[in-house]
């Protein structure tokens, strides 16, 4: 079974990242199935504050819960600040200390303000979760995390160094330092960047590429064009009775082509093109990115 | 409520990737071309649309005429936000005080909410300044495209807070110890350490430099701020929404539109952008498959979907707000002529539907 999905088998982490509306969750969906299909205990984590992965696998919403989507794969939807609290709550283990703290607006500007802070305690998170270290979870050997929108999915992947930078010592600097190495080991943490075959979105995921580099001196470990209109019929000409959705559809796949162009100048990495599908998101949607992914 | 008659402000709103940026800058031309001085605000936007409205990074902080009576800037949150504490500063001092403080440079780059923020600071100030009779502010992509509305309630709500009058008590002593564990000798010793081991006193140290470095900036910036949300909840200030097609896209948009209604924020027209047109004299094949997917039948499945979409739409908001289509276009807008086309495309639609709202209601 040697696909462009291989190397990714054997990580501990994977963060899915990419512009809004280029089908994210829809990746992370497929991803999390063929890791679980090929026998890896697989979570996939969701932050964003709608749920939106558990309908493409007709699963039970979260509600913060590990749910059991099938075998070998979790599903679990957090708000960051979620996650946050639950360090507070592991930390400050006096029950009246903790309500005082997570009550008090210090604590509540501190948490949504102070930066990297949210992102280093969902990467905190992933990495408990891999280690055994989470209560009531079941085993797990990869977590893949359906990252917000491009800006933040950096900023999740740059917030161990940017902590690091301000907290030196002590038990949170510990957790920092752990959570950057396994960000910063490629061989440990993957970074799969979607995007659509349009220009804005390419230039930013060029641009993330680049972020990437720069923040965490990682490169993408795959980049899946997403949504690509049917290739145009060989022979098929600017004809003048190309007229309505036929002349659109050329159009917008030419406009594809030219983008897929570009990407292709700027990275020669791994690369998978996913066509768009008459389906509603759903399983039936998930198993077509899959089968595509995974070819 | 259409051209002339639109209000001095239009804030495009939407979920990201939907074309928001592409429609305030013809929503802008749109204006322009009534003669009245216009402004398209906008944050980094694609290069082809950049070559559109030709500016480049030098509209970055100034405005930079475009076409006939339209202008266009890009916005910089750092850039404002350092402005922003330039003008607040009692003095020279002060203002280095801040500026030089690792605390503010992370927190300027990396704070949610701040580059929100600096949007509406930004187009507060352009306002005032009273040199263009109409701006259009294209919102930050964020996928939470309203977080921008909470952000001056939110500066405020921190400057309010415990938060920073705790951040203002003389908690370091001359030698940058912690003052009131100093008092307590060796349990006061062992309390600070435990401390600096939780949190790190270095990050602490800074925090309340920081806090006590802004302190006199205080005031300015929460009237600002207090200004800033009059200005939004204004009713010359006008929210146009953006949604993308597909039935799936609906909750987004109802999402939105309740938002901004119920939050008391004046609504105009929705948007429903990129829709893929139905396909005339469509005959379904008999068998399809083979792997293959045929164009025109996928094209046939979005055209229906999207349709779809906008009908359901239209019946969820009801005649309260006109609902305006924009089909998916061939290419995308790449200069002025083109953008033009799409701004005549987006009145006529409009048009139309504040008509079909008058028959029915």
């Amino acid at each position: 079974m040697a696909s462009i999905l291989s190397p990714l088998a054997s990580r501990e982490l994977i963060v899915v990242t990419g512009k809004g509306g280029v089908g994210k969750s829809a990746v992370s969906a497929a991803l999390g199935r063929h890791l679980a299909s090929v026998g890896r205990q697989t979570l996939i984590l969701e932050i964003d504050p709608r749920e939106n992965v558990h309908q493409m696998l007709a699963a039970p919403p979260s509600g913060g819960e590990i749910v059991r989507v099938e075998a070998n794969l979790y599903l679990q939807h957090l708000q960051p600040r979620t996650v946050v609290d639950q360090l507070v709550r592991e930390r400050v283990r006096v029950d009246f200390l903790t309500k005082r703290v997570l009550d008090s607006p210090v604590y509540h500007h501190f948490s949504e303000g102070a930066p990297g802070l949210k992102e280093l305690a969902v990467l905190g998170h992933s990495l408990l979760l891999v280690q055994g270290r989470v209560p009531d979870a079941p085993p797990i050997d990869v977590v893949i995390v359906d990252a917000p929108a491009t800006g933040h999915g950096v900023a999740l992947l740059r917030a161990p160094r940017l902590v690091s930078e301000v907290i030196r010592q002590g038990p949170v600097a510990s957790m920092t330092k752990e959570v950057a190495e396994l960000v910063a080991d490629p061989r440990r943490c993957g970074v799969v960047v979607v995007t659509l075959a349009e220009e804005m979105p390419v230039t930013e995921a060029l641009e993330l590429r680049a972020d990437l580099h720069s923040a965490v001196q990682r490169e993408p470990d795959l980049l899946v064009a997403n949504g690509l209109y049917p290739p145009v019929p060989v022979g098929a000409g600017e004809s003048h009775d190309d007229e309505g959705a036929r002349r659109l559809w050329y159009r917008r796949r030419r406009l594809n082509d030219t983008e897929l162009e570009r990407l292709k100048r700027h990275w020669s990495g791994p690369r998978v093109e996913v066509p768009l599908f008459p389906l509603d998101r759903g399983p039936e949607l998930v198993s077509e990115i899959e089968r595509e992914l995974s070819r | 409520m259409i051209e002339t008659s639109w209000p001095p402000l239009i804030i495009v709103v939407g979920a990201g990737g939907v074309g928001k940026t592409t429609l305030a800058a013809s929503l802008g031309l749109l204006s322009a071309e009534q003669e009245e001085e216009t402004l398209v605000m906008t944050f980094d936007p694609s290069l082809r649309l950049k070559d559109a409205l030709g500016v480049g990074d030098e509209a970055k902080g100034e405005e930079v005429e475009v076409t006939s009576h339209l202008w266009a800037s890009l916005l910089d949150a750092k850039q404002t936000f350092d402005r922003l504490v330039a003008r607040y500063s009692p003095d020279d001092r002060a203002r280095d005080r801040i500026l030089h403080n690792r605390y503010y440079n992370h927190l300027a780059g990396g704070l949610a909410g701040i580059l929100e923020y600096m949007a509406v600071e930004r187009l507060f100030e352009v306002s005032e300044s009273g040199r263009f009779r109409r701006i259009v502010l294209d919102t930050p992509p964020t996928r939470q495209a309203l977080d921008f509305l909470e952000a001056p309630t939110r500066i405020v709500d921190f400057l309010d807070s415990g938060a920073l009058r705790l951040a203002l008590r003389p908690w370091f002593d001359a030698q940058g110890q912690l003052r009131p564990t100093a008092k307590l000798g060796r349990l006061g010793r062992r309390f600070e350490s435990y401390l600096d081991e939780v949190v790190g006193l270095d990050l602490l140290r800074e925090m309340v430099e920081f806090f006590q470095a802004f302190a006199p900036l205080f005031d300015g910036f929460r009237e600002r701020a207090r200004q800033v949300e009059v200005l939004l909840r204004s009713p010359s200030t006008l929210f146009v929404l953006v949604a993308g097609p597909g039935e799936e896209k609906i909750p987004d948009a109802l999402f939105f539109a309740r938002r901004l209604r119920d939050t008391g924020y004046t609504l105009g027209p929705i948007v429903v952008n990129r829709m893929h047109p139905a396909v005339e004299g469509y005959q379904p094949r008999a068998a399809a498959g083979g792997g293959q997917i045929d164009g025109l039948e996928l094209f046939h499945w979005l055209g229906e979907r999207d349709d779809r979409g906008f009908r359901e739409l239209g019946q969820l908001v009801g005649v309260d707000y006109p609902l305006v289509g924009l089909p998916l276009l061939e290419n995308e807008p790449s200069d002025i002529e083109t953008l033009h086309q799409l701004a005549e495309q987006f009145r006529r639609r409009l048009r139309e539907s504040v008509e079909t709202h008058r028959a029915v209601s």
